[in-house]
């Protein structure tokens, strides 16, 4: 045998085989394989790190944006506050306001009222006392002679409360 | 070549030594003579080329995990993927202890695929199309796995467990000389099936391209297409026959430590 397609006893084959397979486990054992297993070990754990970090980092940005959106929130919330303030202020002052006038209004109103009430009562004093010294001119000349001092008083006081009901009369009626 | 190609029209006899030349002629050429004893340990072109496969495989494997950087080139992300495809494919088919034997058999993926493709080029002797190749690798194939089945159970467990549990007391002795006969024949496949295959491939090649000679130079016009596509098939068959290889030893011995139940 030996030799042609069916080599079966081939004895330098399978002794060069032998020998040349063992040194070629040996070398790569000792010098490839750990290496190998070493390098892929670190890049895996590299390459997990980078994963965490990239989580932490988009976890950190979905944060960061959740606290914006609150501020966000709250600033339009606090415009919104201030907003309804100064409209419900404006409001006040402007009812304030509006009152105040009035007030002042009727205040100036019933000032005149009572100056004219003032100047009315002065003006018929005035009037009476007049009416009074001409009646009692035209009295005097009418009857010619004294009349004592108290029946003078008490005809003067009779033609003034007619004269003054007159007025009276005439100015409710007027 | 061009010497044969003015003898055309060769006779059926001739056309069988050119088929065979690959074979026939590999042991006496490029020799070193080198006898111990009764040993003819010679070193021919059979083993040149396993010695340049060997050598291949290593220097492959060494470069990739020597020039190592953190982003790695096409050379490093090849070397580092076929370590982890012994990872991932190889190791641990059937339990996690299987793990500690993949470089084992990465190696045997590794060295058989170099030595395959290597065989594809022209003028090349395919070492793994060499019974005497294939069966001493399946050999070691079957120590490791007894070695492995009897270092996990001990001798007696290890041969009570090639019978399946709830056998009755007259099959047992029937299933366990069954068993005994599939130890042989594991490993008798493995090394039939890669040589067979190999040289089978090769043959088929040598065949179709022989056409020519035996029918003259037209029938090249039917034969190179025929051959370019087993040629191209024959890179497939280098690639599965060296996983097919690698991955049976990886089972085999698995199955000793884990047992058949």
């Amino acid at each position: 045998m030996g030799g042609g397609i069916f080599d079966v006893t081939n004895t330098s084959l399978v002794f060069w085989e032998l020998v040349s397979f063992a040194i070629l486990l040996i070398l790569l054992y000792r010098f490839v394989y750990p290496v190998l297993r070493e390098q892929i070990q670190r890049r895996q754990a590299a390459i997990e790190q980078a994963i965490e970090e990239a989580e932490r980092t988009r976890e950190e940005a979905r944060e960061l944006l959740e606290e914006y959106r609150r501020q966000m929130e709250e600033a339009r919330q606090e415009a919104r506050r201030i907003l309804d303030e100064a409209r419900r202020q404006g409001e006040a002052q402007r009812e304030r306001t509006k009152a105040e006038a009035r007030q002042e209004a009727e205040r100036i109103i019933r000032q005149a009222r009572e100056e004219i009430g003032r100047e009315r009562d002065a003006a018929l004093r005035e009037v009476r006392q007049e009416v009074a010294e001409m009646v009692i001119q035209a009295a005097e000349q009418v009857l010619r002679r004294e009349i004592d001092r108290e029946e003078h008083e008490r005809l003067i006081q009779a033609a003034l409360d007619d004269l003054e009901a007159e007025v009276a009369g005439s100015v409710s009626g007027g | 070549m061009t010497a044969t190609l003015s003898l055309l029209k060769l006779s059926q006899e001739q056309v069988r030594e050119k088929i065979l030349h690959t074979w026939s002629s590999a042991e006496k050429s490029w020799v070193i003579p080198i006898h111990i004893g009764p040993l003819n340990l010679s070193i021919s072109k059979i083993e040149w080329f396993l010695f340049i496969g060997v050598a291949v495989t290593f220097l492959f494997l060494f470069f990739g995990s020597r020039a190592l950087r953190n982003r790695p080139g096409a050379y490093q992300v090849l070397v580092e993927e076929t370590y982890g495809f012994g990872r991932r494919m190889l190791g641990g088919q059937i339990g996690p202890e299987g793990m500690k034997w993949f470089p084992y058999t990465l190696s045997i993926f590794v060295l058989l695929l170099v030595l395959n493709l290597i065989a594809l080029i022209p003028n090349t002797y395919p070492v793994t199309s060499n019974l005497s190749f294939t069966g001493a690798l399946a050999i070691l194939t079957f120590i490791l796995t007894q070695y492995e089945g009897v270092k996990r159970h001990g001798l007696r467990e290890y041969l009570k467990s090639w019978v399946p549990e709830g056998s009755g007391k007259l099959m047992a002795p029937a299933l366990w000389f069954l068993h005994l006969i599939q130890e042989f024949t594991k490993p008798l496949t493995l090394a039939m099936r890669l040589y067979a295959n190999i040289i089978a491939g090769h043959l088929i090649i040598f065949v179709f391209l022989s056409f020519i000679l035996y029918y003259g130079i037209y029938f090249a016009v039917v034969s190179v297409p025929l051959a370019v596509v087993f040629y191209a098939f024959e890179i497939f068959v280098a690639v599965i026959q060296a996983y097919i290889f690698a991955i049976l030893t990886q089972v085999y011995i698995e199955l000793a430590i884990y047992g058949e139940g």
